[in-house]
């Protein structure tokens, strides 16, 4: 009967659910990110030449930062609520004090990856 | 004020997939998207259907998505979603006809939770009440809350997942008795509750306490249940 409950990716994607569902889905590019950077990592280790190259190359650097770090720290507030679940009601504070930390550690991180780029 | 209303629609007798239909309608601004609905169901289309019974908010008949989002259409108001409106089914649940769905799943949920007191001690020496203090009865009163909408179920990428995940109206129905000093269930929902298609689900995106046109605090109730299992502790 009906038609097929499946809901699809885009349809997904496409629901607007506010900030907290940003950072769900923020969180899910952010641990395939991490993902790809532990795989490039082993290959290199590994002595692939072309997971190396990429490896070294400061714009994949740059969006594994920007991408994992996000992961690590959305991650650490959903265990904090997690832990403390009386503090849930204050979860969009909880997201704009996680957003604060990970622009400061994110953008510091990024001028570390471009200084040493620039050979610094 | 004039409105545009793109509904989705899919009659099982006739379409292969879904479709939608525009309409034009006057309304005020005042109006509900419920009394839009009525509009067109009334005047321009009477084959349209949708579910709907207290319009007042009550009886939970009348959720599904209103641009993108999902509410009651009779607490929705045009002045807050505007004059272009699109309205659509409920996600995650199979479509039977234009915006029904089959409930099925979500009530099968439930169920599951075993949402009825269960107290199998003796009644009290007067043999009336069970009592309970104020701070008690307040422990749980958020999840009494709840009207089965489905609001919060369906908006949850989990549930979209799969809908062998319980989902978090059914956790609140679980959260209702779990934490009542009266009730004697709380360790065997618990353990429903700490299998594969329980709690662990929630990977709190939020959606549902968005959704909940009660503003129950959903997202909270559920990690209130986790960590109860976890400790074991009900207070
Ligand atoms: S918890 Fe809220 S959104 Fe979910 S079924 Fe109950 S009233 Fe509806
Ligand atoms: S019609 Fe009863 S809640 Fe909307």
């Amino acid at each position: 009967m009906g038609l097929n409950r499946n809901v699809d990716l885009l349809t997904g994607l496409r629901y607007k659910g506010q900030g907290p569902y940003l950072t769900f889905i923020l969180h899910r590019i952010g641990g395939s990110a991490l993902f790809i950077f532990f795989t490039l990592y082993i290959l290199t280790l590994a002595g692939v030449e072309f997971a190396h190259a990429l490896f070294s190359n400061a714009l994949v650097q740059i969006v594994i930062v920007v991408l994992g770090i996000f992961h690590a720290i959305n991650g650490l507030r959903i265990t904090i609520l997690d832990l403390f679940p009386k503090l849930i009601q204050h979860y969009r504070v909880a997201i704009n004090i996680e957003w604060a930390v990970y622009i400061l550690i994110c953008g510091f991180a990024i001028f570390v990856v471009l200084r040493s780029a620039a050979g610094g | 004020m004039e409105v545009t209303v793109k509904i989705f629609r899919y009659n099982p007798e006739q379409d292969k997939r879904g479709h939608y239909e525009t309409y034009k309608v006057e309304a005020d601004e005042n109006d509900r998207v419920l009394d839009v609905l009525e509009l067109i169901k009334g005047h321009t289309d009477g084959s349209l259907a949708f579910r709907r019974s207290c319009a007042h908010g009550v009886c939970g008949s009348d959720a599904m998505r209103i641009n993108g989002r999902n509410h009651l259409a009779c607490k929705t108001l045009i002045r807050d979603v505007g004059a272009n409106i699109t309205i659509e089914p409920l996600l995650g649940l199979k479509v039977a006809k234009d915006l029904i769905v089959d409930m099925d799943p979500f009530f099968d949920n439930y169920k599951k939770m075993l949402p009825y007191m269960i107290n199998d001690s003796p009644l009290p020496a007067d043999g009336k009440e069970r009592l309970q203090s104020p701070e008690q009865r307040a422990r749980f009163d958020e999840s009494t809350k709840c009207i089965m909408c489905a609001a919060c179920t369906t908006s949850c990428p989990s549930f979209w997942a799969s809908d062998e995940y319980y989902g978090p109206a059914a956790i609140i129905a679980a959260h209702r008795f779990i934490f009542d000093s009266r009730d004697e269930g709380a360790s065997e929902r618990l353990q429903v509750l700490s299998e594969t298609d329980g709690v662990a689900r929630c990977h709190t995106a939020f959606n549902c306490t968005n959704a909940c046109p009660r503003d129950i605090h959903i997202t909270q109730a559920i990690g209130e249940v986790k960590l109860a299992m976890v400790t074991g502790k009900l207070d």
